[in-house]
């Protein structure tokens, strides 16, 4: 197979050899072997390689783009000269400065561990059979719905006309199950459990058993009781409602386009002194961590919210440029509206490892901080939130109400609604224990006075 | 557009020789389906143009089905070696999962097709200069900011995507399928005395007439309308009122809340109408069905990516359940037929049960009638966005509403959620309105999808607002 560099080289000198004033190309993706179980059973089993190359060419501030998934030498030249032509019918961006310059990479440990290249689909069949078994065997009304295991390896290799040369790789071993729990005419919502891991270190049956414990104490339902009540969410409830809101006006495109509600707002708080938050593309064993971003940027940390206080926000080259503070290691590529793989899509800005400092608190104390509110686990609809006003209206699903102290039962139906500007202004406590779900490492947040809307 | 020099399709008898070179002798079936898609994608925001990307992908997608388990590859290579080396992986990881099973997995059986299907639009994306493309995008951003001062940032996006497939399986089947899609996106932020918010517009069809009835100024003053009236809009009330849910929102619940639960594969995990087929779970006034036949949305497919031909799925006949939506496995476990409801999104995928055009049939109350009699509520006129559990829990997000006083819609209400189980919810339909109009949206189920819904306006006599007053 042609070296990834290489196909690089060689898009990057035809673009320019076409007239480009600038170009870069990037070879990234991946392969993943992955089984999965529906209803308590071994169903797929799959191998996919997607690796491609994708070519930004820069004519007096057109930009073109364009991409291929397939990595030959001839091909790569196709490329770029179909993204120089994109170009010349592309029109001039006027904010357009150039491409990023070469900065110092941080030496990477912990985020390639070449057990997970040699794990096979032999052994993930044994252990999502074991996630299942366990999460059956914990109830006879447990339903293991749908579960994976999966062993992905991810490279990028990219080059660029200012002098950008990097290559990174990286591994992550996921499993995840979601279970069901019936009784009688009772059913719980889908309830999952996820462990992702840089480190081949899978412990199949405690995600089982998580998600099975999960669903069977929502068959425990009760009612909800609707009013402003203290209310502790979990990491995967918080990675939700922040991800669509806070996390926005966070980023630097936002601020400068005028729609960041933290839009000149740098150096005022705008938090709970209580909250820090930082993002870090360096941490130590965090998923999104590397030695450089989608443009070869090298990673680093940035300090956003320092005990409340603004402090910074998030750049890729284009708007680090546009914002005057450069760019803090932010660009990323995939997804979008069409859900595309990372060659078929532009940088552009997201978090890495999101990082909440932890508080003190064991969960009991936090249960016990509540006192008398809810306990969400999860939520559904934060996606529809308006990142704009911060406005958000979501079903809290699985959530528990908290008496005296003590999860009493689950509360199906609730909604919990309100500002997530307003929000963050009001955390009452933080957990000792931190946890990645996505982006966010943080630990379980209880906020005050969140308002709880019932039938 | 100029594919990248990629421009043959392999012939499906070099896909057919491969399958056969390939396939295990203890594989009961394998199917190879090959694609090439040529694609155009733009967005502008705030004026300026970023990246314009054209773009030709191609690649393979094998399935293996042995003893009982399946086993999947997908190759980026459309050469017969390439394709054979993935499909020997497929057979290999196919008996890698065959260790573990229990209850075999089984396909039922359909007539195989020998066919060739071209999709029927006006113009045809790939026929459209770029440079038009990008003018009339560039067009719509403008035309939202001259709309009102108070627009303050406007993100536009369009793509067309043009597919040809091959599916060639061990059956006999040789399906060539053409699929197109163009697609427009417009957000637009507006800010008035320090308050911020923001609203969105998807449109779509299988061919770039979609601009015809869609032109810039016409778009920004939909999407510029619904942001300026959040402007003057306050919080809804937080509780439960009755409800008309307009055209648009239909859809999404139509969708979400009851179309997600009758996906074959989420029924047999345990959805809420597990176990309901036959039973009547709503009132006379509810007809819903996800159908493959309106050729105007999203969905509207021939054959399904297995090869199964397209029809109308009724899933609730006047309030009882009828139907769910199958591919050939759930099909064959439940002993039903399968539905033509298989769709991959490309070739990096096997195909899952997902929705195509999803609907509420209409009836014949006029809008005012539906209005009429209540006293407080609200009408929900467009969503943000939608979401499902398994249990039936549901949400829709809610962009633009209006109170409903006496009978009569009053002033606007913004951002707000509306919740409920499905089943709960349906027994309350009261009234189903005129006319069906579609919406064109995109489905993430794991994988992502072009789909479309829709309805008449519909009353509900009870709905749970999750309102911020």
């Amino acid at each position: 197979m042609t070296q990834p560099l290489e196909v690089c080289e060689t898009a990057l000198k035809t673009a320019l050899r076409l007239g480009a004033s600038e170009a870069e190309a990037a070879v990234l993706g991946g392969t993943a072997v992955s089984v999965d179980v529906e209803r308590g059973q071994v169903k797929t089993s799959s191998r996919v390689t997607d690796v491609g190359l994708s070519v930004r060419a820069i004519l007096q501030g057109r930009i073109g783009f364009a991409y291929s998934n397939r990595l030959t030498l001839q091909q790569a030249a196709q490329v770029a000269k179909a993204a120089a032509k994109a170009a010349q019918a592309s029109v001039r961006d006027e904010k357009w400065s150039s491409l990023p310059d070469p900065g110092a990479i941080p030496s990477m440990e912990g985020t390639f561990d070449p057990a997970i290249t040699r794990v096979t689909a032999e052994e993930m069949v044994e252990m999502v059979t074991a996630m299942a078994d366990s999460a059956a065997q914990f109830d006879r009304r447990v339903l293991p719905a749908f579960g994976e295991a999966s062993a992905s390896t991810h490279q990028l290799a990219i080059v660029n006309s200012c002098g950008i040369e990097a290559e990174d790789a990286g591994t992550v071993f996921a499993l995840s199950l979601g279970a069901m729990a019936r009784s009688g005419s009772r059913v719980s919502p889908l309830c999952s459990e996820v462990e992702l891991s840089r480190r081949f270190e899978p412990n199949p049956n405690r995600v089982g058993l998580e998600a099975a414990r999960l669903a069977v104490s929502s068959l425990n339902a009760g009612p909800t009781e609707p009013g402003s009540f203290p209310v502790l969410f979990d990491q995967r409830a918080l990675q939700a409602l922040l991800g669509f809101t806070v996390v926005s006006s966070l980023r630097g495109d936002m601020v400068h386009r005028g729609r960041s509600a933290y839009a000149g707002k740098l150096g005022e708080l705008i938090a709970s002194e209580h909250l820090s938050l930082s993002d870090d593309g360096t941490l130590s064993g965090g998923l999104l961590s590397g030695r450089v971003d989608m443009e070869g940027v090298p990673k680093r940390r940035t300090p956003l919210i320092v005990r409340g206080e603004l402090e910074s926000f998030l750049y890729d080259n284009y708007w680090g440029r546009v914002g005057g503070r450069g760019s803090t290691g932010n660009a990323a590529r995939g997804g979008g509206p069409l859900r595309s793989p990372g060659y078929a899509t532009l940088p552009r800005i997201e978090p890495t490892n999101m990082v909440v400092e932890a508080g003190v608190l064991s969960e009991e104390e936090l249960i016990e901080e509540v006192k008398n509110g809810y306990y969400v686990r999860d939520v559904q609809g934060a996606h529809q939130s308006n990142p704009e006003s911060g406005e958000f209206s979501v079903v809290a699903v699985p959530a528990f109400r908290i008496v005296d102290g003590e999860v009493r039962h689950s509360v199906p139906g609730a909604m919990v609604v309100g500002n997530a500007y307003d929000l963050v202004r009001r955390i009452r406590a933080l957990g000792k224990e931190s946890r990645q779900v996505g982006f966010l490492v943080a630990p379980k947040v209880v906020f005050d006075d969140v308002r709880v809307v019932a039938a | 557009m100029k594919p990248l020099g990629l421009s043959f399709m392999p012939v499906s008898d070099t896909l057919r020789s491969a399958l056969e070179q390939a396939m295990d002798v203890r594989a009961s079936y394998g199917e190879i389906r090959a694609q090439q898609t040529a694609s155009t994608t733009v967005t502008v925001r705030d004026g300026s143009v970023e990246a314009l990307s054209q773009a030709v992908e191609s690649g393979a997608a094998i399935r293996i089905l042995l003893n009982g388990a399946w086993g999947f590859s997908s190759t980026n290579s459309l050469e017969k070696k390439g394709v054979i080396q993935a499909a020997k992986e497929a057979c290999r990881m196919a008996a890698a999962a065959s260790m573990a099973v229990r209850e075999p997995a089984r396909i039922a059986e359909v007539k195989t097709v020998t066919e060739r299907v071209k999709v029927r639009v006006k113009t045809d994306p790939r026929s459209v200069d770029v440079s038009e493309k990008l003018r009339n995008l560039i067009d719509l951003n403008k035309s939202c900011f001259a709309s009102d001062p108070r627009v303050r940032s406007v993100t536009v996006s369009y793509a067309d995507l043009a597919t040809d497939q091959t599916l060639v399986t061990s059956e006999g089947t040789i399906l060539e399928q053409e699929k197109l899609f163009v697609w427009n996106y417009a957000w637009v932020t507006a800010k008035e005395d320090g308050h911020l918010t923001s609203a969105r517009d998807e449109i779509g069809a299988h061919g770039y007439e979609l601009f015809e009835s869609n032109r810039p100024e016409t778009v920004a003053q939909r999407v510029v309308g619904k942001a300026l009236n959040q402007l003057r809009a306050k919080p809804a009330k937080g509780g439960t009122y009755p409800c008309v849910l307009g055209k648009n929102v239909v859809g999404v619940f139509a969708h979400e809340a009851v179309g997600h639960i009758c996906e074959a594969d989420l029924t047999l995990a345990g959805s809420a109408v597990q176990g309901m087929l036959g039973k009547r779970i709503a009132g006379e006034a509810v007809t819903i069905a996800d159908s493959a036949l309106l050729s105007e949305g999203f969905g509207a497919i021939k054959y399904d990516d297995e090869g199964v031909p397209g029809e109308r799925t009724a899933l609730i006949d006047r309030g009882v359940l009828v139907g769910l939506m199958h591919n050939r496995e759930t099909a064959a476990k439940m002993s039903a037929k399968p539905t033509g409801n298989a769709r991959a999104q490309d070739f990096r995928v096997p195909p899952l049960i997902r929705m195509r055009n999803t609907y509420f049939e209409p009836s014949d109350h006029s809008f005012e009638e539906l209005l009429e009699g209540i006293d407080h509520g609200y009408y929900l006129e467009s969503f943000r966005g939608g979401q499902a559990n398994l249990d039936g829990t549901f949400t829709v997000g809610i962009q633009n509403a209006f109170e409903i006083s006496r009978g009569e819609l009053g002033l606007p209400v913004r951002n707000l959620g509306i919740s409920g189980n499905t089943l709960a919810t349906l027994r309350e339909v009261e009234a189903c309105g005129r006319g069906l109009e579609l919406e064109y949206g995109r489905c993430g189920k794991g994988q992502f999808m072009f789909q479309s819904s829709g309805g008449p306006p519909v009353r509900v006599r009870k709905i749970l607002v999750g309102g911020t007053d």
